[in-house]
């Protein structure tokens, strides 16, 4: 029998375009110094350390999480790191709750950090090229990296694909509304990348396109940052919560899915998300979640664009399929709708730092939670190319 | 084949050994020039022969499921693991196929190919196949903008005519633009394509009335860069990149002078263009650079002519300076 785990502890530092004053080992430990500050526990007490790094050019070293174990406290414990492209933070709190309702540990850390904006590019003497670039080594190296794959465009074969399926759906006006919607949640994050960066969904559709047919401002913005979780077996966790006095917030469904990188018969099949679909029902069900319609009321997706949002939504059962613009034309998602989704601004307007951005969204989800006093959440994370990898985890006050 | 002498690196990606300090908040912080690389000779194995018939036989090879009879393009595997790993074989396919779904075009490109954007990237289901390729995907007639490749088009695989052995050999364009020789022809070059070459707009002659918008417009467009030019967060957009774009427009021209941090408008010709930028109507440029419509939708609408397609980057800045006035306007606001 498998035990119970919940979030005792939660931090986030600012996510900004970059870092100018800090390192990745600083930012590393910021967050889990105010994480263990949050739970009232020591980080002696913590068992073991679970690290969500994606990119190692991006921290510019190979296994970039052995110089942040020790800095952390974390010396002569157990610790791994996980890499699964987006999904990454998302991973490593499916990582840490597995061995934790295994009974390995008692308590964990989960530190997701990135410090993406290092990369320069001098040819044209900004970083988002270079950014891009060292994203575009996650392609296929033998056929795809070659041809300009990069993580938009591998994305945007999904929703064009979507829309050959659905020519209705994922309209302009929409897409915009729902990125307007982000950009005013923002505003209440404080660690938001894009907290005072407000657009209207006219700005929206005037800003341009970067790569067909996404807009900038449908798009993640690159961040650095870092954000960490205390999580803990339910004896400890219900102690550790009588001590803070703040309730905990149990992981009761966990679900994951990688598609095929490749497509036609019997692969990928373009048009959609399987592994969000895969991902979310295997979590439901682990959940004991019949008609997540009426179960979820929280979503922090990962919005990598406006567009795969929607489409998430969709995959995700909340709303059917061909018809994801019903999230704002039956005020779903728009203020005061049945699903708050990405309250914290996302991906897009908080902040992309990789590594860091799922367990952000588990952070916001947590304190919206806490704040409402009931509920459900579902915490999503996608990556790798044309979104082949899912990971969803479900959020519960009980 | 290839046979131009050309580094893995270009040297335009190569900075100097240096750094720089930043200040924050009164404090300095150091920020060095920095690089981490590695050389490969890189194996390609069991796909050698998928790329040397590309590149010695033009041709396109799959494999072929000796028990579900799954034919793959590229021959991705020796194995079928949908056939508890039963033996694949190589097959030649055809040249001819269609999109898998429309693809995307990319205008905002990674360093590394700047120089290609826009280009469209999509998934070719190839006759004989039934997984899809990812290939390139060009049009004959100019810049590919969407709507002229879709889910369904058919396309025809085209080989470079300097070949090396790599995915980036090959590349589609619509049948449709194309001759019956030519989509017939197995191993078509690119050579053999009849490419619109860029020709620059020309721009009627101007009326009285179209001259007294030009003057207005002109004036507003001044307007507007210098605040740009006033703007800290614009300014930073532009940081360490000189271009000198001359303008053209029915009631007149001018000059855009970027130089590190400043951008001006000169009346007078310098004595390097860097590229020139034609729109019949001045006010289309206008309107870009008050964030009233991206400048890049412009070019990608053919409001606006651009004689280097390199220099989208320079069109993106333009932009991104436009946004960055913007926000300041409503921050005052």
């Amino acid at each position: 029998m498998s035990r119970r785990v919940g979030i005792v502890g939660a931090a986030v530092t600012p996510f900004k375009a970059t870092w100018r004053e800090k390192t990745y080992y600083e930012l590393a430990q910021m967050a889990t110094r105010e994480a263990v500050q949050d739970a009232l526990i020591s980080i002696r007490d913590v068992d073991a350390a679970f690290y969500g790094i994606y990119n190692d050019i991006f921290e510019r070293a190979a296994i970039p999480e052995h110089a942040i174990h020790g800095l952390c406290g974390m010396q002569n414990k157990f610790g791994i790191r996980i890499s699964t492209g987006g999904a990454t933070g998302a991973y490593t709190m499916s990582a840490a709750h597995a061995y934790l309702a295994a009974g390995r540990f008692k308590t964990a850390l989960v530190l997701g950090v990135e410090k993406a904006t290092d990369c320069f590019d001098f040819s044209s003497m900004s970083a988002t090229p270079e950014v891009i670039k060292s994203i575009g080594w996650s392609g296929d190296s033998f056929f795809e990296q070659s041809i300009g794959w990069s993580a938009s465009d591998s994305y945007a074969e999904v929703v064009l694909a979507y829309m050959d399926e659905h020519p209705g759906d994922l309209k302009p006006e929409i897409t915009a509304q729902i990125s307007s919607i982000l950009s005013e949640y923002a505003k209440d994050n404080p660690v938001a990348q894009r907290q005072h960066d407000q657009v209207t969904p006219e700005e929206v559709i005037n800003s341009r396109m970067v790569v067909y047919p996404f807009r900038e401002l449908e798009i993640c913005v690159y961040s650095e940052g870092a954000a960490a979780l205390i999580l803990a077996e339910e004896e400890t966790a219900l102690a550790i919560s009588r001590n803070t006095g703040k309730p905990v917030v149990w992981i009761t469904g966990v679900g994951e899915a990688n598609e095929h990188s490749f497509a036609g018969k019997n692969q990928k099949n373009m048009a959609r998300i399987m592994s969000d679909y895969y991902g979310s029902r295997r979590a439901y069900e682990m959940a004991g979640i019949t008609d997540p319609t009426k179960s979820i009321e929280v979503v922090e997706l990962h919005d990598a664009f406006v567009h795969q949002l929607e489409i998430s939504m969709a995959e995700f059962g909340l709303v059917p399929l061909g018809r994801a613009d019903s999230l704002v034309e039956d005020g779903l998602m728009t203020p005061g709708g049945k699903y708050v989704v990405n309250r914290c601004g996302g991906l897009i307007y908080c902040g992309h730092a990789v590594g860091a951005s799922n367990i952000m969204s588990a952070w916001s989800a947590r304190n919206l939670l806490i704040e409402r006093g009931r509920g459900a959440a579902l915490v999503h994370g996608t990556g790798s190319t044309v979104a082949q990898y899912t990971c969803c985890l479900i959020l519960e006050l009980q | 084949m290839n046979d131009r002498k050309e580094k893995i690196i270009p040297s335009k990606y190569i900075p100097d050994v240096g750094a720089h300090t930043e200040t924050i908040d009164g404090n300095p912080y150091l920020v060095a020039n920095d690089t981490m690389y590695t050389f490969y000779r890189r194996t390609r194995g069991e796909f050698s022969a998928f790329f040397l018939a590309l590149r010695d036989r033009k041709k396109l090879l799959g494999c072929k499921c000796s028990k579900c009879g799954l034919v793959r393009v590229p021959p991705f595997l020796t194995h079928c693991p949908d056939c508890d790993f039963a033996p694949t074989e190589q097959i030649e396919v055809e040249q001819i196929g269609i999109m898998n779904s429309t693809p995307p075009i990319t205008y905002f490109a990674t360093a590394l190919f700047q120089h290609m954007a826009p280009y469209g990237r999509g998934r070719v289901i190839f006759r004989g196949a039934d997984t899809a390729m990812s290939v390139n995907l060009y049009t004959t007639t100019g810049i590919l903008v969407p709507g002229m490749i879709r889910k369904g088009t058919e396309v025809k695989l085209v080989f470079r005519d300097n070949r090396i052995g790599e995915v980036t050999d090959v590349f589609c364009v619509p049948t449709a633009e194309l001759s019956r020789e030519q989509i017939g022809k197995k191993g078509l070059q690119e050579s053999e394509l009849d490419w619109e070459a860029p020709v620059e707009p020309q721009i009627p002659t101007a009326s009285e009335q179209d001259e007294s918008v030009f003057r207005q417009t002109f004036d507003e467009i001044t307007d507007i860069i210098s605040r740009m030019n006033s703007n800290d967060r614009a300014r930073k957009d532009i940081a360490d990149w000189k271009r000198n774009i001359q303008v053209k427009t029915r009631g007149g021209q001018f000059v855009i002078v970027i130089d590190d941090g400043n951008i001006e408008v000169e009346e007078m010709e310098p004595l390097t263009i860097d590229f020139v930028m034609v729109c019949d109507d001045p006010r289309t440029l206008l309107d870009g650079l008050s964030y009233r419509g991206a400048i890049t939708d412009s070019v990608i609408n053919k409001k606006l002519w651009i004689s280097k397609n390199a220099e989208f980057t320079t069109v993106f800045k333009l932009d991104r300076m436009a946004r960055s006035v913007a926000r300041a306007r409503k921050v005052a606001e």
